[in-house]
């Protein structure tokens, strides 16, 4: 292959900015003794063991682990240099989720049932919102966390995965044979009228679930989710109007019932009114881009600090400060592409369901990454989401790497011939 | 000197991502242009056309393969025109022009070739524009454009 050059070049560009990386944290810092030097050649070690699976065996798509390759070292070093212990973790997180990644992929690769488990993603999300409704605690506003054994996860990020399996399902299946007594159901399910009505039920379970958690933010996502399978797949005007409708009454709700959401508008409208109270939050973070201008203050002169839950949510404020407005523009971009890579995996492979499920996870991605930059930026009112592969978090990291890895597997069905040619 | 050099190791950082998400876009767009290149069929003398939906098959498929002087079909490398269909033989069957016409052979296949329904054993036979030939799991239409 004539690009043989360009393929080892992104590694090379991964490994420089882990080194970097290394460089600044113990300048500036001192923050590199052995274990966090250990760690990070861990991670480049996942990186290059998995880079080159990838490239040595047909297994698909070698941008998408590249592209969350540098998300994810960025995340680390930013969290190294925010708080040393959430960084290790992170590490680990990370080399978790890389393992999770391939094996997914092969899985989904190999397994032809995917599409007719439809009844099983719904049972299991459903049961996932109930365990979590009952053994679950809150935190942050949101009682969404489930504790099993020493780990604390959210039951909603795997949900997010059921959501558009199930999504993909509904709009793409094809039922043959429908049984003697239930023809009627069976024939109403296979119209476009009740496959729209399936889909809205399923949704609107779901977000009733989540906005009993009260996890606001996770329930925009599953409903722009919903609004995107619609657009593609509904073909129907009378929806469209109707979540509107419906959509604009729960918020009407929302923000004359719901403290938890007066604060939320109140602090987007007017954040300086209350600097030091309710607003305190978002204007540390903008203070925090602002004080980064272009250029930035360099990785370990700022002072994020300042910043509450600066290593999860509000991890981009802290890069914008560090790497100026042109880091935060280049992790952007690298959503931007892995958003355009699982479009263009949906739009070639050649199975309407994986179309389907490509798709939904390009949507999934994108979409978070606009709540919570949107959010932190005050473009959008503020909600307590992840940022994909950066922000701090075991549940988010692994979780999104299993829809890559779904993701991938896709890509991998559709190359096994084209790359042999 | 401790103000400046972070600075620039931060710029050099930005800088490396940006040069990463230079080579990676300029990677995605080599692989476009070569996948629009295939999809260019130029003007062939017979080709076959793809009958079956491409929404029921598994595995990689063109909706069309254009036809030269000697083209194997099956799922083995040796093969010109190459499908992973399962069902195939890896050297399934074997189409060939003599002179200014297309004839089609059965290459010891497992599962036979079909040409308008009837198999076609071990005799060689001439195609005709129209034709449908049976092969795997797929349906492909014989097509000579009339130059």
């Amino acid at each position: 292959m004539k690009n043989d050059n360009y393929i080892v070049r992104p590694l090379i560009c991964i490994l420089l900015v882990v080194l970097l990386g290394g460089v600044l944290l113990s300048l500036n810092m001192g923050k590199v003794n052995s274990d966090t030097a250990l760690l990070l050649g861990g991670m480049c070690l996942t990186l290059a063991v998995v880079y080159a699976l990838l490239r040595f065996f047909p297994l698909g798509d070698h941008y998408i682990f590249m592209i969350t390759a540098m998300l994810g070292v960025i995340g680390v070093i930013m969290l190294l240099r925010l708080q040393t212990g959430h960084g290790q973790k992170q590490v680990i997180w990370f080399s978790v989720g890389a393992g999770l990644f391939l094996i997914t992929s092969i899985v989904y690769r190999f397994g032809k049932f995917w599409n007719k488990l439809n009844k099983l993603y719904v049972t299991g999300g459903v049961m996932l919102f109930l365990i979590t409704a009952l053994f679950g605690y809150s935190s942050g506003g949101a009682k969404s966390w489930l504790r099993l054994g020493g780990f604390s996860f959210q039951p909603s990020e795997l949900i997010k995965i059921l959501f558009i399996l199930t999504l993909a399902g509904v709009f793409t299946n094809e039922y043959k044979k429908p049984k003697e007594k239930d023809v009627k159901i069976k024939t109403f399910y296979n119209t476009k009228l009740g496959r729209n009505c399936a889909a809205t039920v399923v949704c609107y379970t779901f977000l009733l679930f989540l906005l009993l958690q009260r996890d606001w933010g996770t329930a925009v996502l599953f409903f722009a989710i919903y609004i995107a399978y619609m657009a593609v797949y509904g073909e129907d005007k009378r929806f469209l109007l109707l979540n509107g409708v419906a959509a604009v009454l729960v918020s009407i709700m929302g923000i004359s019932f719901m403290n938890h959401i007066q604060v939320r508008i109140e602090t987007w409208l007017r954040p300086f009114q209350d600097v030091a109270g309710k607003g305190y939050q978002i204007t540390q973070s903008l203070f925090a881009i602002g004080e980064g201008s272009f250029t930035g203050r360099g990785i370990g002169a700022g002072s994020p600090y300042y910043i509450p839950e600066v290593h999860s949510d509000f991890i981009f404020s802290a890069i914008c400060e560090e790497m100026g407005i042109l880091g935060g523009l280049a992790v952007l971009m690298l959503y931007f592409v892995l958003v355009y890579r699982a479009f263009k995996i949906s739009l070639s492979t050649n199975n309407e369901f994986n179309k389907a499920v490509a798709m939904g996870i390009g949507v999934m991605i994108g979409v978070q990454t606009f709540i919570i930059i949107g959010g932190v930026i005050k473009f959008i009112p503020l909600t307590g989401i992840t940022l994909p592969f950066i922000s701090y978090g075991g549940s988010s990291m692994v979780v999104t790497f299993l829809s890559l890895g779904i993701l991938q597997g896709i890509s991998a069905r559709r190359r096994e011939i084209e790359d042999e040619i | 000197m401790q103000e400046i050099l972070p600075k620039i190791l931060t710029y050099l950082f930005v800088i490396v991502v940006y040069a990463f998400i230079y080579t990676i876009i300029r990677m995605i767009f080599l692989d476009i242009r070569t996948m629009a290149r295939k999809k260019n069929i130029t003007q062939a003398e017979g080709y076959l056309k793809l009958m079956n939906l491409k929404t029921d098959i598994d595995f990689s498929v063109n909706e069309s393969y254009e036809l030269e002087k000697d083209n194997l079909i099956g799922r083995g490398p040796k093969c010109r025109i190459r499908i992973a269909d399962p069902a195939l033989s890896s050297t399934h069957c074997r189409i060939y022009k003599a002179e200014d016409t297309f004839f089609i052979e059965d290459n010891d296949s497992a599962n036979g070739t079909l040409l308008n329904g009837e198999n076609i054993a071990d005799e060689v036979v001439e195609l005709i524009d129209g034709d449908k030939i049976s092969i795997g799991s797929l349906m492909f239409m014989f097509v000579r454009p009339e130059n």
